[in-house]
This record gives structure tokens, C-alpha cells and sequence, in this order.
């Protein structure tokens, strides 16, 4: 064997592409047929954009995306503020449950996303609130508060306590030394955190079909009773869709770190370092 | 940096207080880190504390930043009481550890922190950055990050950092631990000139006792809690005050003997040597003998000094000098230095299984009870 057939084994190199090749097929197929000109889900005939006509002439499906879009936001700005809170408090606390607090944090996420969501309508059911939107974006917030405290809480655990006294030392207060220091360190991984559970909430299906209620259905779950009724090539484009507003919220979390400035970026903080 | 005032302040009569410690204890649950410790500290001074870790020579240095409160005791800034106040009130600043800089300031902006945080007026405070950068002498770096400096120039962000508040005091928490020997050494003459530069009063955790030796008005040195010798660094080196001390600072070399009638004491071969006993020893009473390792001739004696048997049990090369460990039998064993000077003689006579005559002059002999 030659030295270089070690350097670059040709295997790896096939082994990858058809790791990726896996990996994408399904996705390019659903883009593919999401530009289709006839219904046909599985031959190709010709450009257009009928179906995304279709179903933005859809008052109901419009009205799907609009509650999805907002279940994902409010569940992006709640969860996000209690969950770096969380990070900041578990991170700095000397207090003996803190180790226990901090394994209860992966919990949630281990926990099957069925059982969360059968919980949730049980809870909601015995206290007797409605299901609605509203529902559906507390039972989003109290899963993704975790997923918030567990990207901070990595970022923070790298930050020196010595910064913060450091800023107390010259003159901040405690809260002074939050904002002005803690806060600006941390906040390339709190926006990470923030677009992962927006894209985390916006296609969500389980827990909203759980906590949802009747009239307004968020996207995904809408789609679902869609499709009951027979597969429309629109499911395809909404889909695309769908990919692109979380495609969308990946890429602001990595470019957005970049613009003010900073060497690391949110791609950065959400792969560990490998991005 | 304006130093007309603390000039003025060293060059005065009486020494004026700087900081008072008396009888401070802390305690952290069950685990008694500081123990009833009291000291004086005079203004424009250059204080260490030095000690292995766990000794409380940091959390000292904390209670002194405010990071940390008092269990017992009272703390005194310039002769007010400042036990409670918290560290954002309290006039002094740290240099610390891991330098603790703030990476998403450019260094300019790390330097002004302190300065804005105080309302100081925006053209007095880029006058002040503009001079506290050059007397760390990286005024052409005051664009950059944080992360795009060495050790040692993160180092002096830190010093000028918290220099340019002109604190009373300025607390330093093993700045130059991080360092490599040859950058350390070069900050250490340093920080020693911008201190007197300055003129402010400077706090020293270290445990490095070369470094503490080298830099220092007086010392501190720490055990367990306690301070177990406080004093200059010629005294705590020639004279330490217990076993601790003396061993925790250079090699002690260590006896054990008899204390005998007539200024004499018997060590364990059954030797008699000369010492300056202190007063308050009995005959009859167990005590340690110190010897400096450097104060121990190797075969050329003089005359006065006292003479001593071994064997050479082994030889450390070390450049400037060489170390030998000499038994003297019962497992005394004693080390001494050789320096390579220009009258340096043959290395192959410190051959281990070597016969070597070793002496001192009796007033090198310290005697520890």
C-alpha cells in the first residue's frame, strides 16, 4: 500500500457521500415535488409554483403557519430568558441541590416527547383550561427550557467567576456586573439557544397535537389532519417551506454573532466547537 | 499616572496605615480557612503573602477585596472599617489570577471599565487609559481583544486595569503564576519598578518564595490559616521564626539535637557543635537545627567553623551551582550548594560515596524549637 492511500483513503471519501447522499435525498425530493406541475408525488414533470399558490390561497393553512410562527416566538422569548436565568443561577450556585438540579435539567429531553405531551393534556384537563394556542406555547416553553439552560449553561461554565468579580471589583454591582460582563459573554450562546428552540418549537408535532386546541391548529399538526384526507403535493411545499424558515433561524444564528464582531459564532456554540 | 500624592505619602516621617487586619477568622461550613489573623500593612508598601495552597492566603486577599466576609475580626481600610462594604464600594482593586478580562472589550475599554463605572468624565478617562497603558507599555495594543494577546501582555491589562482607579491598595492573587520562568522573572523587576512608580500600597498572594523574597517590603508567610512569620525578607530567610517557615522557604536542612550546657547542642552521631542557643532552652531539651545549604562549606573550611564527617550521597548539577546531599550517618542527611564560581574546583570530587569534611560558622546555625 502507499503512504498516500493512508493519507486519503478513497473509502472514507465514498463512505461520506453516501452518508450525505442519505442524509438529503429525502429532503431534495420533498424541495423537488414541491415545484411540480402535476399532482404526481413521484414523477417529475415540470416547474411551477401552483402549489404554493395553493396554499397561500388556503385561509386555514395560512392560518396554521400565522399560530405556528407564533407559538414559536413567544416559545423562543420565554423559554430563553428563564432558561439562561437558570444557566446563570445553576453555573454560580454554591448550594448543595445544585449538582441534582443540574441532571434534573435532562430530563425533559430524554423523557419520550409522547409521554410530555400526554402529561401536559392530563394536567391541562384537571385544572381545566381549554386547550388554544395558549396550551400549546406553555407545554413548548417548559420543554425548551432545558434545551436553552443546557446551551448557555456550557458557555457559562467557561466564563471565569473571576470576570464577574473582576467587574464588581471596579465598580459594578451585582446586577451591573450581569449586564455589562456576564450577558455580553454569554450572548453569542444565548442567541444560539433562542433560533434552536424557535425551529425546536416551529415543527413540533407531538406535543401541539396534544395541547392544541380545535379551531387553530399549528402547522404541523394541521398537515397531519391534511393528510388524512389524502396527500396533496401542497404538503410539499409547505414543507419546503417549514425548512426554510428553520434553515432561516440556524443561519441568523450563525451570522449574527459575526456582524457584531465576535471570533465565535452560534454554529460554533451549538456543535461544541466544531463548527 | 499622577503619583505626586502616595510619593508624597511613602516620603513622609510617620509610615501611615494602609490596612489594619485584626483578628480576622474565616470559616467556610465546618472548615476553618483563615485563623485569627491580625496585620499591619503601611502605605506604599509591597506586602506578600506567601504560603502553600490552603494556607487562607487568598481568601485573605478576597476578605481584603471585599469577595469575601469576615467570620470574625474586624478589616480596616486606611482606618475605616470595611468588613461589610461590598467590593464595588470598597477603594481597592485586584489583579487576578486567570487576568479576568472582559473579551467582548477591546483593551482600551477593559482599562476604562473601572473609570465609568465611577461617572469619571469622558476626556479624564481616555487621558487616564491613554496613561495607564503606557506604563504597562502596550499603548499600540489598546485596539486589540483580549484573546489576541500573550500571557504576559494580558497580564498587564489586568495591572493596568485596575492601576488606573489609583485604589489605596492593590491586590495581586498569583498574577504571574500562569507565566513561563523567564517572563515571570522579567515582570517580576516589572512590577517591582510600577510599584514604586505608583506609590500604591501593593498586596501580594504568592507561593513562590523567590518571588516573595525578590519583591517585597516584608512578608507574610501563612500555615494552616495562621501567619506563621511576619517580617522582612532577610529576617523571615535568615531568622524564621518555626520549622514551617524555615522549610517552606529555601531548604532548611534540619537536625534534630539535644540542647547541652554551655551554648552547645548534640546531635544524633553524638557530635557536639556549637550554636547560638536561644534564650528560655534548657539543657536537656529537644530542639532542630537550620542550616542555609549555601552556608555550608565543603571541605575548605575556615577557621571558627565547626566541622562535621559525611558521605556524599548524590550530586545535583544545576549550572550556576551544584547541589550535594551529604549523610552524616543516624539519617541526618544535609544539602549543600557549590556555587560555580571562577575558584570552582573539579566536579569529580562530589562523587556520590564520596568522604567530604562539612563546616559552618556557628552563627549560621539557627536552633528551632
Amino acid at each position: 500500500m502507499s503512504p498516500s492511500a493512508f493519507d486519503k483513503p478513497r473509502f472514507l471519501r465514498v463512505f461520506s457521500f453516501l452518508v450525505y447522499l442519505f442524509l438529503f435525498v429525502p429532503i431534495l425530493v420533498v424541495i423537488l415535488f414541491s415545484f411540480n406541475t402535476i399532482k404526481s408525488l413521484n414523477v417529475f414533470h415540470g416547474w411551477s409554483l401552483q402549489w404554493y399558490q395553493e396554499f397561500l390561497d388556503d385561509p386555514s393553512l395560512r392560518e396554521s403557519l400565522f399560530a405556528s410562527l407564533e407559538i414559536a416566538f413567544a416559545t423562543m422569548v420565554v423559554s430563553t430568558v428563564i432558561g439562561t436565568a437558570l444557566a446563570i443561577g445553576l453555573v454560580r450556585s454554591r448550594a448543595g441541590w445544585a449538582p441534582g438540579a443540574n441532571i434534573l435539567m435532562l430530563v425533559p429531553l430524554v423523557v419520550p416527547e409522547i409521554v410530555t405531551g400526554i402529561s401536559a393534556l392530563l394536567i391541562f384537563s384537571q385544572i381545566g383550561i381549554a386547550l388554544s394556542i395558549w396550551t400549546v406555547i406553555i407545554a413548548h416553553i417548559t420543554f425548551s427550557i432545558s434545551y436553552v439552560t443546557i446551551v448557555v449553561r456550557a458557555r457559562m461554565a467557561a466564563i471565569s467567576q473571576e470576570v464577574e468579580e473582576a467587574a464588581m471589583d471596579l465598580g459594578a454591582t451585582r446586577w451591573q456586573s450581569v449586564r455589562l460582563v456576564l450577558v455580553p459573554a454569554l450572548w453569542p450562546s444565548v442567541v444560539a439557544a433562542a433560533l434552536l428552540v424557535f425551529a425546536f418549537s416551529f415543527d413540533d408535532f407531538v406535543l401541539s397535537f396534544f395541547t392544541t386546541g380545535e379551531d387553530l391548529q399549528p402547522l404541523p399538526v394541521r398537515i397531519w389532519s391534511a393528510i388524512r384526507f389524502g396527500l396533496s403535493p401542497t404538503i410539499n411545499a409547505i414543507g419546503t417551506l417549514m425548512m426554510v424558515v428553520s434553515l432561516t433561524a440556524i443561519a441568523i444564528a450563525v451570522v449574527l454573532p459575526r456582524l457584531f464582531g465576535r471570533r465565535e459564532s452560534g454554529l460554533k456554540v451549538l456543535t461544541a466547537g466544531e463548527g | 499616572m499622577e503619583n505626586k500624592a502616595p510619593q508624597q505619602r511613602r516620603d513622609s516621617a510617620t509610615p501611615r496605615e494602609a490596612i489594619r487586619i485584626e483578628n480576622v477568622t474565616k470559616r467556610f461550613g465546618a472548615q476553618l480557612a483563615v485563623d485569627d489573623v491580625s496585620l499591619e500593612i503601611q502605605q506604599g508598601e509591597f506586602f506578600s503573602l506567601l504560603g502553600p495552597s490552603g494556607c487562607g492566603k487568598t481568601t485573605t486577599l478576597r476578605m481584603l477585596a471585599g469577595f469575601e466576609v469576615p467570620t470574625e475580626g474586624r478589616i480596616m481600610l486606611e482606618g475605616e472599617p470595611v468588613e461589610d462594604v461590598p467590593p464595588y464600594k470598597r477603594d481597592v482593586n485586584m489583579v487576578f489570577q486567570s487576568y479576568a478580562l472582559f473579551e467582548h472589550l477591546d483593551i482600551a475599554d477593559n482599562v476604562a471599565f473601572g473609570l465609568k463605572r465611577r461617572k469619571v468624565p469622558k476626556d479624564e478617562i481616555s487621558r487616564r487609559v491613554t496613561e495607564a497603558l503606557e506604563l504597562v507599555n502596550l499603548s499600540e495594543r489598546s485596539s486589540a481583544r483580549a484573546n489576541e494577546l500573550s500571557g504576559g501582555q494580558k497580564q498587564r491589562v489586568a495591572l493596568a486595569r485596575a492601576l488606573v482607579n489609583r485604589p489605596k491598595v492593590l491586590l495581586l492573587d498569583e498574577p504571574l503564576g500562569a507565566l513561563d520562568l523567564k517572563l515571570r522573572r522579567q515582570m517580576q523587576v516589572e512590577l517591582k519598578a510600577i510599584q514604586r512608580e505608583v506609590g500604591i500600597t501593593f498586596v501580594y498572594v504568592t507561593h513562590d518564595q523567590e518571588e516573595a523574597l525578590s519583591m517585597s517590603d516584608r512578608i507574610a508567610v501563612m500555615n494552616a490559616g495562621r501567619v506563621a512569620q511576619c517580617g522582612p525578607p532577610e529576617e523571615v530567610y535568615e531568622h524564621p521564626s518555626e520549622e514551617f517557615v524555615a522549610g517552606f522557604i529555601g531548604i532548611s536542612n534540619l537536625i534534630s539535637a539535644t540542647a547541652e550546657d554551655g551554648g552547645q547542642v548534640r546531635i544524633a552521631n553524638g557530635l557536639r557543635l556549637p550554636v547560638p542557643l536561644p534564650d528560655g532552652v534548657a539543657p536537656g531539651d529537644p530542639v532542630n537545627l537550620s542550616v542555609r545549604p549555601e552556608k555550608i562549606a565543603v571541605d575548605e573550611l575556615e577557621p571558627g567553623m565547626v566541622s562535621l564527617e559525611g558521605t556524599i550521597v548524590s550530586r545535583v548539577y544545576l549550572g550556576v551551582s551544584t547541589q550535594i546531599t551529604v549523610s552524616l550517618g543516624d539519617g541526618a542527611n544535609l544539602v549543600a550548594l557549590e556555587q560555580a564560581t571562577y575558584r570552582a574546583r573539579a566536579d569529580d570530587r562530589w562523587e556520590p560515596g564520596t568522604k567530604i569534611t562539612l563546616g559552618w560558622h556557628p552563627e549560621h546555625c539557627l536552633v528551632l524549637r
